[in-house]
């Protein structure tokens, strides 16, 4: 009776099992019908357990993480560091490079038509004042250089060398008050003499323009050449303002100069001129 | 003694800032007197003819390595340490606000003598472009650096580095 009983309830939950087999399969027509319920039923407590497991793994592995990623963070920062500084020195080169090609462009080019024979320098120093307008360039007479020479770069005129080492040179930039170039209207050759102006401001007047040749904003002013320190045909700048000087006599300009001067760094000599 | 030394040293800084740094830190032109400041400090803390004699030294310090016209920035400096020492028994010194006023007053003042010396040399600028262009900003850009400085300078003076007063 007993053994009877017994087995009789292993077949019940046998076959109770098995209807819950059933019931629960995926079918071909998708889920069975109880599968949602029954997930429904246990997700609450699916949801709690993973949540618990998921947080007992962080809270585990959390301290390990902690210094992976402490020597991740160290390293990819010393990475980006290393990086940063290799783009900006890529960088630098990149522009000494493109500013050295248009120097090298021009001493083959322009200046080689023109006759001229030019030495490069780099800018090492500037004038450490508000009124005058001087650099100090890395070339001196050790390489030809001397004073008087015209300074140049393949935008247009710098200035002049008023002063000469060994190893060094100062040169007296067309933005000091010092500095007078004679010059000349490129397309109509009316003459006039470019002064500079104090106070950094870098900007040029040309004076002594006569009256009755007139100047017109846009006009581009380059060296005269005659009777001058400076080489012929070198252009400065372009004229952005006319007006009758104090006198009346004469005509007085405000030119542009093509060069900028807070920008220079490397120069050109003019240490030659070749006969044509 | 010690003191002599550090005024050497501080004046011998400003100097090689003023012809390595002070170029690159232009706005719209204009450049701070770098050497002004310790000028006027000293003036301002040790009176007149401590500003005068040290302002002279190192203004011609400044023509010297600017390779300009020996005696130009000497004149101007002693102006500016003289006027600087004026103000030494008369203002508050310890106050930054009154040392930035001083620094404002004897750089115009400064920068007013070194223009007609610059006539005397040869060197003519039209008035206007030179009060617009260089006198007035000069002074501005260079008062506006006293809070940079002045604190750490007045501490040095208070506690006797610079010499007694």
């Amino acid at each position: 009776m007993a053994a009877g009983k017994k087995v009789f309830l292993l077949v019940l939950l046998l076959a109770l099992t098995l209807y819950l087999m059933r019931v629960s399969a995926f079918g071909p027509r998708g889920e069975a019908p109880a599968g949602g319920a029954v997930r429904d039923l246990l997700a609450p407590l699916q949801q709690g357990l993973t949540w618990l497991g998921e947080g007992a793994r962080k809270a585990l592995s959390f301290p390990v993480s902690l210094v992976h990623a402490s020597r991740r963070a160290e390293e990819l920062s010393r990475r980006v560091a290393a990086l940063e500084g290799e783009l900006l020195s890529a960088r630098e080169y990149r522009l000494e490079n493109e500013r050295l090609k248009q120097l090298l462009d021009y001493k083959s080019g322009p200046a080689a038509a023109a006759g001229l024979e030019v030495r490069a320098a780099a800018v090492i120093g500037r004038d450490p004042g508000s009124w005058f307008a001087t650099i100090t360039i890395n070339r001196g007479r050790a390489h030809g250089v001397a004073e008087n020479m015209t300074v140049l770069t393949p935008r247009g005129l710098v200035g002049r060398v008023i002063g000469a080492g060994e190893h060094s040179a100062t040169v007296l930039l067309i933005t000091d008050p010092r500095s007078a170039v004679g010059a000349l209207i490129q397309e109509t050759r009316t003459p006039g003499l470019v002064e500079g102006e104090a106070g950094g401001t870098g900007r040029l007047h040309m004076i002594h323009i006569p009256n009755d040749q007139p100047v017109q904003e846009g006009q581009v002013v380059v060296t005269s050449g005659t009777g001058s320190l400076f080489v012929k045909g070198v252009p400065i700048g372009q004229v952005t303002r006319v007006k009758r000087d104090s006198t009346g006599l004469f005509l007085e300009a405000e030119v542009k100069p093509f060069v900028d001067f807070n920008r220079l760094e490397e120069v050109l000599v003019v240490t030659g001129v070749r006969s044509p | 003694m010690r003191s002599l030394f550090f005024l050497g040293a501080l004046f011998g800084l400003a100097l090689l800032l003023q012809v390595t740094l002070a170029g690159m830190i232009s706005l719209w032109g204009a450049v701070p007197d770098l050497v002004l400041l310790p000028v006027v400090f000293h003036g301002l803390w040790r009176g007149s003819r401590e500003g005068a004699l040290w302002g002279f030294a190192a203004g011609l310090g400044k023509d010297f390595l600017c390779g300009h016209y020996l005696g130009l920035s000497a004149l101007s400096l002693s102006a500016a340490g003289y006027l600087a020492g004026w103000a030494e028994s008369r203002l508050y010194k310890e106050s930054t606000a009154v040392a930035l006023l001083t620094t404002l007053g004897c750089s115009l003042a400064s920068q007013l003598i070194y223009y007609p010396l610059l006539f005397f040399v040869g060197v003519k600028v039209p008035l206007v472009t030179a009060v617009v262009r260089v006198i007035l900003p000069t002074a501005v850009y260079s008062a506006a650096l006293v809070p940079l400085f002045y604190p750490l300078f007045s501490r040095l003076y208070q506690r006797g580095w610079m010499g007694s007063g």
